[in-house]
């Protein structure tokens, strides 16, 4: 075994290990050749950044399509807010962007369809005060209770001056007059007085009437006859939509 | 720039050596050796701007030793995922006569390279710091992250562990 003052002795011997000179000088002269290190490289970013940088770049840094980007942004916000006022209610801020809204799409309806759609903005309005009363937003209630009369009396008149008979039609008008009752009782079990809707009575015992007329003079079979009966009862009581539910059935007999 | 570059060179003349022979006692082929020290080199040249002026890498000759102990370390990573080849395709990796070659032809000094490379490696570290480059206790201490106690502990079994293998060749 070789004494450990040897074996250090050959250790150091191993000092003749060295590189080539040449090459020394040829690496020490090509690495400080290289680019100036001292700006700090960026951090990789995310793909999110690049695409987010990209496009900015793209449209922000170009002149010439900074009015398109400009007119974009505007027309997303726009949109945007667009949609976050259909979750409004009477009294919030962005509420008339709401009924702006719920105006534009009458412009897209027939006229026959016309009072349906409105008696449908009525039903809203109506849901709409269910959720300020639940919510307990006092501050809210009169304008929610002033929407659905509005509502209501728009609906109302279109119905007055429509001259349709199509059965079709009345079928939906009486849907939708159905669901406002229920959900008016709904509403005022809640302890919220919202009163009459005279003018909705007012349409519907005219359209009741033009309906009933209709049917007088005609041959009709025992079915019809006690129907028509029926239908005359209800509008006596004033109770038109029923009356016209019942009207519909002679049109549609029930087999 | 310039003031760097010069600086720079400085630490450059003084480390060349000694890193080139550490790498090349843990790869034994020249080829590999240069390569790995020029790139240890190129990496410190780009942290010392980075770091420069306001932070200096407070110890050089640690960080460069350090560079140089990972980029082995890939390299035998990546030596591990290549294919076997058969010995007739086995080229010499230095075919020109440098001086490593005759270093080689001395058999006693090729006994004790083969004896440092049979230590593990961090036995390898300390026996080539400690005898070979001269360092001091602290200065390896600090390298390892470890007392001058433990640091010391370490050197006497590294060279206990040498002798073993040296007497085997």
């Amino acid at each position: 075994m070789v004494a450990e003052k040897e074996l250090i002795a050959k250790i150091k011997e191993l000092k003749q290990i060295k590189p080539n000179p040449d090459w020394a000088s040829l690496v020490k002269s090509q690495i400080l050749a290289k680019g100036d290190y001292s700006i700090p490289e960026k951090a990789p970013s995310s793909g999110k950044e690049n695409v987010l940088s990209l496009f900015f770049s793209k449209f922000f840094f170009q002149p010439r399509l900074k009015p398109v980007f400009a007119f974009s942004l505007t027309l997303f916000l726009f949109l945007g807010l667009f949609g976050f006022a259909q979750h409004t209610v009477p009294g919030d801020f962005l509420y008339p962007l709401k009924k702006i809204t719920e105006q534009g799409r009458e412009f897209f309806v027939s006229r026959d369809d016309l009072p349906k759609v409105q008696l449908e903005m009525a039903n809203k309005r109506l849901e709409e005060l269910t959720q300020i009363v639940k919510k307990n937003e006092v501050k809210k209630l009169a304008p929610a209770i002033n929407e659905f009369h509005a509502n209501v009396e728009k609906a109302a008149k279109t119905l007055a001056n429509s001259t349709s008979s199509n059965p079709e039609h009345i079928k939906a008008l009486v849907n939708e007059t159905q669901k406002i009752k229920e959900q008016k009782e709904k509403v005022e079990s809640m302890g919220v007085v919202l009163g009459e809707t005279k003018e909705l009575d007012s349409a519907l015992s005219q359209l009741a009437e033009q309906e009933l007329k209709r049917f007088e003079g005609q041959i009709l079979t025992d079915d019809q006859e006690e129907l028509l009966k029926q239908a005359n009862k209800y509008y006596k009581e004033k109770n038109y939509a029923r009356a016209l539910e019942v009207i519909l059935q002679m049109s549609y007999p029930q087999q | 720039m310039k003031h760097l570059q010069e600086s720079f060179s400085k630490i450059y003349d003084q480390y060349i050596e000694k890193i080139y022979r550490f790498v090349f006692l843990k790869v034994n082929s020249q080829d590999i050796a240069q390569d790995i020290t020029s790139e240890t080199f190129l990496r410190c040249w780009q942290a010392y701007q980075k770091n420069n002026p306001n932070n200096e890498i407070k110890n050089v000759s640690a960080f460069l030793y350090k560079i140089a102990r990972n980029l082995v370390i890939d390299h035998y990573r990546e030596k591990g995922r290549t294919d076997v080849v058969s010995v007739d395709f086995v080229t010499l990796n230095d075919q020109k006569p440098g001086l490593e070659e005759k270093i080689a032809i001395n058999s006693e000094l090729e006994q004790m390279k083969t004896a440092i490379s049979k230590l593990r490696d961090d036995y390898q570290n300390i026996i080539i710091w400690y005898y070979l480059e001269e360092m001091s206790v602290p200065e390896i201490a600090q390298m390892l992250g470890k007392t001058e106690q433990a640091t010391r502990v370490m050197i006497h079994r590294a060279l206990k562990s040498l002798k073993g293998h040296f007497g085997q060749v």
